[in-house]
């Protein structure tokens, strides 16, 4: 299926190439990105309420190949930054930066649902 | 199914990195066959023991153990590991220090395929995957001067034990060993990657061109000189007095 990327949050290149004009397996990737981004957001924010800089450090680790591999380039300085100095970050400046990222990925996650729809 | 293709088993508690990993086997590399993917260090275990692989990719940080805990609950280890990270991850430092192959997430399809043309290359040569049992008495070995530091050189595999290196002499793109035997071995690694290994294992690069181990320092008369046990006299580079300063009395304190 011939789609229309007007993405500004995600850059499709990755999925193009795995995908190889299979849809099925696009589709696989971004059904995934669905289920798993949107848990580890809220996930995020409860670390943010609960002050847990260990479990943003965690939570941010583990989202960060998909979201790296769905071309979300402006949250992987930011995220590194983090996951480098989640313990000695001030409080108010590691809140400020996930804030920045949670963005982003309502952004991301909306194109994918967009882009999504229109296999549907 | 031919008797040739590579027999793995992907372990990884991310269900991306795990269907991305295999996605990419299957296209570009089809020899290596997938034999089943693992969610946990435990059910890693299993299946190893299961299916006698002979590669395995394995996360080093999971939920319920890391990758070198999983590596340490078995008698024996017959198979290759090619460890996937994240660029940041803790655990690249000691990967690089026991020269294990690695790839970062969220693998690049030809560090993936370099990594397959490694493996084939150990088999031709009939090498025991005995670099992750080094790792493991390395990371079981309290004193750092015991550890066993592993590079690959042209000539093959390189072990040296920190204890025995006196220091190490960087010359453009390759560097100098020097051995408490008298001896000098090159590696085709730069100053600044030996750095790299050796900065946190009681070394320090005091100048552009040295890196010394603390534990050969004879004297330390002036803030310019170091003298060491085999009568090598090193200098300190002017920028690097203070750093070199706090350096040698924390290593002394020790």
């Amino acid at each position: 299926m011939d789609i229309n990327w007007q993405t500004s949050y995600i850059d499709p290149e990755n999925l193009i190439a795995i995908s190889r004009g299979d849809d099925n397996r696009m589709i696989k990737y971004l059904r995934q990105f669905q289920e798993l981004i949107p848990e580890r957001i809220e996930r995020l924010q409860e670390c943010l309420v609960a002050e847990d800089r260990k479990m943003v450090r965690q939570t941010l680790h583990q989202m960060s190949p998909q979201l790296e591999f769905f071309g979300v380039p402006e949250v992987i300085p930011p995220i590194r930054r983090l996951e480098y100095e989640y313990e000695t970050i001030p409080l108010e400046e590691l809140k400020s930066l996930v804030k920045k990222i949670l963005v982003q990925l309502d952004g991301a996650c909306e194109e994918v649902k967009m882009i999504l729809n229109k296999f549907e | 199914m031919s008797s040739n293709k590579i027999r793995s088993l992907i372990i990884d508690d991310d269900p991306f990195i795990r269907d991305l990993l295999q996605d990419k086997l299957h296209q570009y590399l089809p020899e290596v066959e997938v034999l089943g993917s693992a969610t946990s260090g435990s059910q890693g275990l299993a299946m190893i023991n299961e299916f006698q692989p002979d590669l395995i990719f394995l996360d080093v940080e999971m939920a319920d153990m890391t990758g070198f805990e999983m590596l340490a609950k078995l008698e024996d280890i017959r198979f290759q590991t090619i460890f996937i990270t994240s660029y940041s991850h803790y655990a690249i430092k000691a990967i690089r220090f026991n020269a294990l192959d690695y790839l970062v997430k969220p693998i690049d399809l030809g560090e993936l395929k370099e990594s397959i043309k490694r493996y084939k290359a150990n088999i031709q040569q009939n090498k025991r995957p005995d670099n992750v049992q080094q790792a493991l008495i390395n990371f079981n070995t309290k004193k750092v001067s015991d550890q066993t530091l592993i590079l690959q050189t042209q000539e093959g595999e390189l072990r040296l034990i920190l204890k025995n290196i006196i220091r190490v002499e960087g010359e453009r793109n390759y560097s100098y060993i020097h051995l408490a035997n008298n001896k000098k071995k090159l590696t085709t690694k730069t100053l600044g990657d030996m750095e790299e290994l050796l900065g946190e294992k009681g070394f320090f690069r005091c100048h552009k061109s040295h890196l010394v181990n603390f534990s050969y320092i004879k004297a330390y008369p002036n803030s310019t000189t170091i003298m060491l046990s085999d009568d090598t006299e090193l200098p300190i580079a002017r920028r690097k007095k203070d750093e070199f300063k706090s350096w040698y009395e924390r290593w002394n304190a020790v």
